[in-house]
């Protein structure tokens, strides 16, 4: 089996905005085909590295190849590579179908020819095919997404990029479009590169996330690899709610800090412990008692809050568990130690 | 990055040489009216202020200004009322016209002035009204009054009328929701209004010209006097005029200033 | 019941001064001058017989030449300042700052000096000999130059040199309705900067580029002082006959007709224009 040449390879890629790093020296391999997404807080620099891969920006330092060809220098209109915009950044002056149409017609594809390839791009994003003579402006929120979506595919792009498209959008039709974004993506085989602060919006679609922060890559894997094995306590706070227990060295001894506990077997400075794998009463192998402070139903689970010698914890049970514990009411909590990920810093 | 560069000096330099094109004339008169000749040729043999000392003395550059004032000041009037009170239909409510009252209202803007000038002399002399500086000063008003009702209504949609709604529930009637909420948020947008109106009158010549009959304004006389009779206390009363409105602008600045805490301390007091 | 009305209706009684204002002086006026372009010629009588003979007159006399000059000279006037405006506006909103802020000062502070002040100026600017430029480059550089001045060239840069703000501060505003990721997307699908002035740029800033353009147009179909102090005798602009007709030839009727057929032109250009645009949105900015 011969491999062919990644779809984007960076190497050292740096951008620099005076003073600031945004983009620091990152070097990676998006594969041909996978749905590569870079997750960050804001600040990171996430979507300065997207608008150097789209071209929107020269590097100050660092190389990029699309599929071994350098286009490092090569301005955003000749490169085969589109982007659907954090703001859509649709023409409002322009209908549906000129929209869609719009990288055809700077190729200079025939006006027949644009019509036939607009109207497949709707039905590809299920939109009806009589929005073709639509305003963009008469479109809802979701129908607008589909447009943009449809006019950067317009483009037969190699590579798609999405800088977080799905952020300004209810939670409900945010579900459903990044369902849809996933199939669009097995049906049409392209190079999809997302950017998004959700690492939960990462998890549902992505063949592989690289993790940002500070203008750098701080862990590149697998959806799975990043939920199990996170690296440090930063990449471990970006799922959500996790318990981290600070391990020190008693006597050459392990300890959890804060509940006064052995950690028998540590193999790294924290622990962390997702509230799934913590609960009420003595089932697990360590145990430890909590005053609650705090009960929250979340339909399918109950989180309780806790408070543990000097530490705040989260706990989270399934519906099905017929756990009932109020607030202020003490009571004995347990984990496994083989749940918990350790990372050093 | 040096084509950026290249870039920078290239934009500095247009910007710069419009400039430049644009303020040349108004060097130009100010260079010329350092002569004492009668015939312009410059560089001057003599550079004196002979012709500033003739405006001086000339009693009618005194009279030409206090006609151009005399207008000015009634535009101003006519227009920050009118303005004032058509923003409120502009801007501030709405209602079943409003749409149409808007583009009807910006008609008056969007016409060849001098045709206007020459409508309303026609018309005026028509029913019997001999042209003088009061039908200049309606001429003024029916092409400022428009102007002045957009820069106040610019100010008015910037306004939050739930103010005024706070004002009533706490108490005020209509009179002081006016006097306390409205007129203070519009002030700044009635000042510049009448900004507008003084220097637009004060300088306007197309419809001055068709319009003011014997009472001349400043710029009618400029024009006619470039034409025919010229000296260099043409150049030295197109100078002094302009001064002139600059040191009222200006008094009118220092005028606001001072009088805005005044009215804080009047509003606090009742 | 005044004030119930007063309460359901506020705005239109707020309109109303204004309304009956422009009624008073605008409107009325332009029927006046209606009714007497119908007038037999040189008549001052408003009663006699209507007809459109001075309408026709005004085809067959040569007054088709004046009209045709300030046609002309709006025209290339809208276009050249136009071609200046964009790439200024574009610059002084690209680079917005206190330097842009004081560039835009500077722009419109002569448009409060009066005309008449600035044309006289470009014209002692332009003098053939003794005038600032000639002068100062035979003075300085022994080099004699010849002028311009009194020819049509001279009226249409005076056109251009008064009426430039008028295209620019519109054209601002224009400049900014352009988001700046409508033009990266348009980069990003494959535009050119020629396209992306074409495809985005100058629809987004259409309504600007519009109010510019028909202020422009409809301020210069009117001008009259560019013509007379800087072009001398070389043009007659529909301004200058129309007067001519007024006060000289004594033939009101005629002058209105005249008048008439600027406004129309002037009509037929605002009224569709204006349609178009929502000054609201554009004022609200």
């Amino acid at each position: 089996m011969t491999h062919p040449p990644p779809a984007l390879t960076l190497t050292g890629l740096t951008k620099r905005f005076g003073t600031l790093t945004a983009v620091d020296r990152v070097s990676i391999d998006i594969r041909e085909g996978e749905f590569f997404t870079i997750v960050g807080p804001s600040g990171s620099g996430k979507s300065s590295l997207v608008r150097l891969l789209a071209g929107l920006e020269t590097p100050t330092e660092g190389s990029l190849l699309l599929r071994g060809r350098d286009i490092t220098l090569t301005p955003a209109n000749r490169r085969p590579t589109a982007m659907v915009f954090q703001s859509l950044a649709l023409f409002d002056h322009r209908s549906v179908g000129q929209n869609i149409e719009f990288a055809m017609k700077m190729k200079g594809v025939k006006p027949g020819l644009r019509r036939d390839r607009a109207m497949d791009l709707l039905r590809l994003v299920r939109l009806p095919e009589d929005y073709y003579d639509r305003s963009v402006t008469q479109c809802s929120g979701g129908e607008r997404q589909r447009v943009a979506l449809a006019r950067a595919l317009g483009s037969d792009p190699e590579i798609l990029f999405f800088d977080e498209p799905l952020s300004a959008i209810d939670y409900r039709l945010r579900k459903t479009l990044e369902v849809e974004l996933k199939e669009l993506h097995q049906r049409t085989g392209k190079t999809f590169v997302y950017i998004t602060h959700s690492l939960e919006e990462a998890m549902v679609m992505s063949d592989r996330i690289a993790i940002m922060r500070a203008g750098q890559f701080v862990q590149i894997g697998t959806p799975d690899e990043i939920y199990r094995r996170p690296v440090n306590r930063f990449v471990a706070g970006f799922m959500g709610e996790v318990n981290i227990l600070a391990v020190s060295q008693t006597d050459g001894a392990p300890m959890f800090a804060d509940l006064g506990l052995p950690a028998h077997g540590a193999q790294g400075a924290y622990a962390v412990l997702r509230p799934e794998s913590l609960s009420p009463g003595n089932g697990r192998a360590v145990s430890f008692d909590a005053e609650v402070t705090l009960k929250l139903m979340l339909g399918s689970r109950t989180q309780y809050h806790m408070r543990a010698v000097g530490k705040s914890l989260i706990a989270e049970v399934g519906a099905a568990t017929h756990t009932d514990l109020s607030i202020g009411q003490n009571a004995r909590f347990s984990f496994d130690p083989a749940d918990i990920a350790w990372v050093d810093g | 990055m040096s084509g950026g560069r290249h870039m920078l000096w290239l934009k500095v330099l247009w910007v710069g040489t419009l400039l430049a094109a644009l303020y040349m004339p108004i060097l130009s008169v100010l260079l010329a009216s350092l002569a004492n000749t009668r015939y312009m040729r410059f560089p001057h043999r003599v550079w004196s202020l002979d012709a500033y000392r003739a405006a001086a003395a000339d009693y009618s550059t005194v009279t030409l200004h206090m006609i151009s004032l005399q207008i000015a000041l009634f535009v101003v009037l006519i227009s920050v009322v009118l303005g004032t009170v058509g923003a409120m239909a502009y801007a501030r409510y709405d209602w079943r016209g409003r749409s149409l009252f808007q583009k009807l209202l910006v008609l008056p803007i969007f016409f060849p002035q001098p045709v206007l000038g020459l409508a309303l002399l026609l018309s005026f002399t028509a029913v019997g009204i001999a042209p003088s500086w009061q039908t200049a000063v309606v001429a003024h008003a029916v092409w400022i009054v428009p102007i002045v009702t957009l820069v106040i209504s610019i100010r008015l949609f910037g306004y939050d009328v739930a103010q005024e709604e706070a004002a009533v529930d706490l108490g005020a009637s209509r009179w002081q929701v006016a006097r306390e909420v409205t007129l203070p948020a519009l002030w700044p947008g009635i000042f510049s209004g009448a900004l507008f109106a003084f220097l637009l009158s004060w300088s306007n010549l197309p419809l001055s010209i068709y319009t003011s009959g014997a009472d001349t304004p400043l710029p009618v006389w400029l024009f006619s006097r470039t034409a025919t009779n010229y000296s260099p206390l043409v150049p030295a009363v197109a100078v002094v005029g302009t001064i002139v409105s600059g040191l009222i602008v200006l008094a009118l600045v220092v005028v606001r200033r001072i009088l805005s805490p005044g009215m804080a301390t009047d509003t606090r007091r009742n | 019941m005044g004030r119930r009305v007063m309460r359901r209706n506020p705005g239109l009684w707020y309109a109303m001064p204004l309304i009956l204002f422009m009624l008073m002086c605008f409107v009325a006026p332009l029927f006046i001058v209606g009714w007497y372009s119908l007038m037999p010629a040189r008549t001052f009588d408003l009663t006699a017989d209507v007809g459109l003979h001075n309408y026709r007159a005004a085809f067959t006399d040569g007054y088709g030449r004046p009209l045709m000059w300030s046609l002309i000279g709006a025209a290339l006037t809208t276009v050249i300042t136009a071609l200046l405006a964009w790439p200024t506006a574009k610059i002084l909103h690209h680079h917005s700052g206190r330097w842009a802020s004081l560039v835009v000062a500077l722009i419109a502070l002569p448009v409060f000096i009066s005309e008449s002040v600035r044309l006289f100026g470009l014209s002692v600017f332009l003098m053939p000999g003794g005038g600032i430029l000639a002068g100062t480059l035979n003075a300085v550089f022994d080099v004699q130059i010849g002028s311009f001045l009194n020819t049509r060239l001279a009226a249409l840069v005076g056109m251009i040199y008064i009426h430039f703000p008028f295209m620019l501060f519109p054209l601002l505003l224009g400049v900014a309705m352009i988001p700046t990721d409508r033009v990266e997307a348009a980069r990003d699908l494959g535009a050119g900067r020629w396209a992306v002035l074409r495809e985005v740029e100058l629809p987004l800033a259409a309504p600007g580029l519009l109010i510019g353009g028909l202020l422009t147009f409809v301020l210069c179909l009117g001008a009259n002082a560019e013509a007379a102090i800087l072009g001398g005798r070389a043009v007659t602009v529909i301004t200058a006959a129309i007067e001519q007709r007024f006060n000289y030839a004594q033939d009101w009727p005629m002058g209105a007709a005249l008048t008439v057929l600027v406004i129309a032109a002037t009509a037929v250009l605002v009224f569709p224009a204006l349609r178009r645009i929502d000054l609201n949105r554009i004022i609200q900015r």
